[in-house]
């Protein structure tokens, strides 16, 4: 078992889905707060952030 | 097991996002300071329609009262720009978070939005059970970039601070509304088999730029329209290697930390 192939599945499908939908949950709400929060103080942390990323912003 | 695949996408997440924070202080930074040079004034024909006109006119009257000198003092003394924080804007208690600089608000904020991409990414491929590897990372991120940047910027390009807007709820509710179509349209198209799922997933691609964007009804700006193309595409490219960088390093990221147990 020392050789493993990067295509090898190391996830049953069961774990494979609830850290799937985990990181999704997660990530959508990283995405949300940072570039779409309405909060006037993430608002000008993240100013520059928002405007690079095309968020729709002001 | 699982956290370890999460593992690899906060790796990922953050190492592009440091990236991304390089990228943009050279490329695309600079556009937004010269565009808010001029996003205060007021615009020379009839604005009069658009949210963002009290900018100019709020900013002169805070000037003749005694909060105003105050708001003055107090602003030279802090640690954050005033002009950051968009002076007369219906948002009065805003600034940068733990008084930080704009640099360091900006990387925080690239940081948390490469690792949020960072997890989408990595949650789409467990879900589809389609796993990204070094081979296949920088083309997962050139689809992340078409879904999350490309395709919402034809009805919503990028916009600098001063440009006219449709209202902020509408924008962000198509903006999200298309970037959710255009995964599961590239989804479609990329990864099922079966010339139905290419028709359908086409039809998503197209549904919300066929629906159309809130739009403006007045689009006269004081920001000078060549800023406004370069930063378009400033931002554009900047994503795009942004989301190839991400692809790339989740790719890497998933061989070394999440297959290494």
């Amino acid at each position: 078992m020392a050789v493993s192939t990067t295509s090898s599945v190391v996830l049953s499908a069961n774990d494979r889905l609830v850290a799937g939908v985990f990181a999704l949950l997660l990530g959508a709400f990283l995405v949300l707060g940072a570039g779409l929060a309405n909060s006037a103080v993430l608002h000008d942390t993240a100013h520059d952030t928002r405007h690079s990323y095309g968020f729709p912003c002001h | 097991m699982i956290v370890r695949y999460l593992l690899a996408a906060l790796v990922a997440g953050l190492f592009s996002g440091v990236l991304m924070t390089a990228a943009q202080e050279a490329r695309v930074v600079p556009l937004i300071l010269h565009a808010e040079e001029f996003e205060g004034e007021a615009a020379p024909a009839g604005e009069g329609t658009t949210p963002a006109t009290s900018d100019g006119a709020a900013t002169t009257q805070e000037h003749s009262s005694l909060g105003a000198v105050i708001f003055d003092v107090a602003s030279a003394l802090s640690p954050i720009s005033v002009a950051y924080a968009h002076e007369g804007e219906d948002h009065e208690d805003g600034g940068i978070m733990f008084g930080m600089s704009r640099f360091s608000g900006t990387l925080l904020a690239n940081l948390v939005t490469g690792t949020g991409f960072a997890l989408l990414l990595a949650g789409f491929s467990l879900v589809s059970g389609n796993p990204i590897t070094v081979a296949n990372g920088a083309l997962w991120g050139a689809a992340g970039w078409l879904a999350v940047h490309m395709l919402p910027a034809i009805g919503l390009p990028p916009e600098l601070p001063g440009f006219p807007a449709a209202d902020l709820t509408q924008r962000q509710i198509w903006w999200v509304a298309t970037v959710a179509l255009s995964a599961a349209g590239l989804y479609l198209l990329f990864l099922k088999p079966g010339i139905l799922a290419k028709i359908v997933g086409v039809v998503l691609l197209a549904a919300p730029q066929v629906y159309g964007a809130p739009q403006p009804s007045d689009i006269s700006s004081n920001v000078p329209a060549v800023l406004g193309a370069e930063f378009a595409v400033a931002a554009l490219a900047t994503t795009l290697f942004f989301w190839i960088v991400l692809g790339l390093s989740l790719g890497f990221a998933n061989e070394k930390i999440a297959k290494a147990a």
